[in-house]
């Protein structure tokens, strides 16, 4: 069980620094997010809790996606380090994160996905892991594709990875998407660009690490999560 | 101080065997039984023409029976029932149906009883996040919300179920919170 100096406290974010509800061009926020203002409340015990435990309750899967030897996936072999903190900037360890994407030409293994991309039988583009001590996740993974959205307007998602964090309070619950560095698609993307600030939206992009040598046959990128919430400091008697 | 990342929505295609098998079932934890009542909270889900939607993810968070949270924030968490973690997770399913298996949670100081629950969807840029409650007493979230739109967070009592229905958007909408 994750252990945490307690309480925890959330405060109101920047709404510059998150995304539009509604998005002019993607056809299905106006129909389904809400209408009347959101209702402001002050956070209780109830909210500013959370399950610790999840990894008692799915099952997790490995972060090495890519596959090896004869069923070794298609595409760029890529590296993600992926280090999550809190607004403190303290590693969150122990917690859980969920993490998804599309194969090397756009495809997700997912009903909704039409057939304008090849499956890869050696890809299926989903890890569920365990941030360590440090706050740190790695996965070994292949870059995904790009994929033209149904609106058939010209939108094409450029290649991103998702992913569903938990964190220690049921405010910190996160779900996100991060982008690649140097991506033409990334300027034109409707839902990286309904973030209106602009440094909000380069920290959804990856770093690119020069390669080093190690490992040598894959690309690495970096990435930062920052989960809501901050350690309250206890008041000075 | 960190800004925290933005979000993001969920898309069409959240992997399937994220909705793991008895993920919507409180009742059980690492295969014991939790203390207290079970009850069913089920409900549909509709966007703002009344369509039913499908795959939607559904999370709640909640109390135990005695009212306490598995979580060391509660100064009582050290009483939490040992069986109870108080999250769960369903998708609905092709008519807009979600269901969970729950424990009826007993009230936590200060607050009557309650299920916090968060919904993830295409379109949704964010999560959105509201509070269902047994009755419409008193409560401070549920005090937060204009008197004339309380009575949509309180679950109907059916035989056998509470029934707790989620429209994001136009007629008999669902209060979310902007936390």
């Amino acid at each position: 069980m994750l252990s945490i100096p307690m309480p925890i406290i959330i405060q109101p974010r920047d709404e510059r620094t998150q995304p539009a509800r509604i998005v002019a061009g993607y056809p299905q926020t106006p129909l389904r997010n809400p209408q009347e203002p959101l209702v402001r409340r002050s956070p209780t015990l109830s909210e500013l809790t959370g399950p610790l435990e999840v990894a008692g309750r799915v099952r997790l899967l490995g972060g090495d996606i890519a596959g090896h030897g004869a069923k070794q996936a298609i595409g760029q072999l890529i590296h993600l380090k992926v280090r999550v903190l809190d607004e403190d900037g303290a590693p969150v360890g122990g917690t859980v994160v969920e993490m998804w994407q599309a194969n090397a030409a756009g495809r997700y293994i997912h009903p909704n996905d039409d057939d304008h991309a090849p499956p890869d039988p050696n890809f299926y583009g989903a890890a569920r892991l365990v941030t360590d001590e440090r706050g740190m996740f790695e996965l070994r993974t292949v870059k995904p594709g790009a994929y033209p959205v149904p609106t058939r307007d010209g939108w094409w998602r450029p290649p991103h990875v998702h992913f569903s964090l938990f964190g220690k309070v049921w405010l910190s619950r996160l779900v996100t998407q991060m982008y690649f560095p140097g991506e033409p698609l990334n300027a034109q993307d409707r839902i990286l660009n309904a973030v209106p600030d602009a440094a909000a939206r380069e920290s959804l992009v990856a770093r690119y690490v020069p390669p080093v040598g190690d490992p040598y046959n894959a690309l690495v990128f970096e990435h930062q999560i920052v989960l809501r919430g901050r350690t309250a400091t206890p008041a000075q008697p | 101080m960190m800004i925290p990342t933005g979000e993001a929505t969920i898309g069409p295609f959240f992997p399937p065997r994220y909705v793991d098998a008895g993920a919507n079932d409180l009742t059980l934890f690492e295969g014991h039984k939790a203390k207290g009542e079970v009850i069913e909270i089920r409900g549909r889900v509709m966007q703002e023409d009344g369509t039913a939607l499908e795959n939607l993810i559904v999370e709640i968070w909640q109390a135990d029976a005695a009212g306490i949270f598995r979580h060391p924030a509660d100064p009582r968490h050290a009483q939490a029932d040992p069986d109870f973690l108080g999250w769960g997770r369903a998708a609905t399913d092709a008519q807009g149906n979600y269901l969970f298996r729950t424990i009826r949670p007993g009230a936590p100081e200060g607050r009557a009883p309650h299920v916090n629950v968060m919904v993830m969807f295409s379109g949704l840029m964010r999560i959105l996040k509201t509070t269902m409650f047994f009755d419409n007493g008193t409560d401070p979230v549920l005090l937060a919300v204009p008197v004339s739109r309380r009575e949509l967070l309180v679950a109907k009592k059916k035989q056998g179920y509470c029934e707790f229905n989620i429209r994001l958007r136009g007629e008999n909408e669902t209060p979310f919170f902007d936390d």
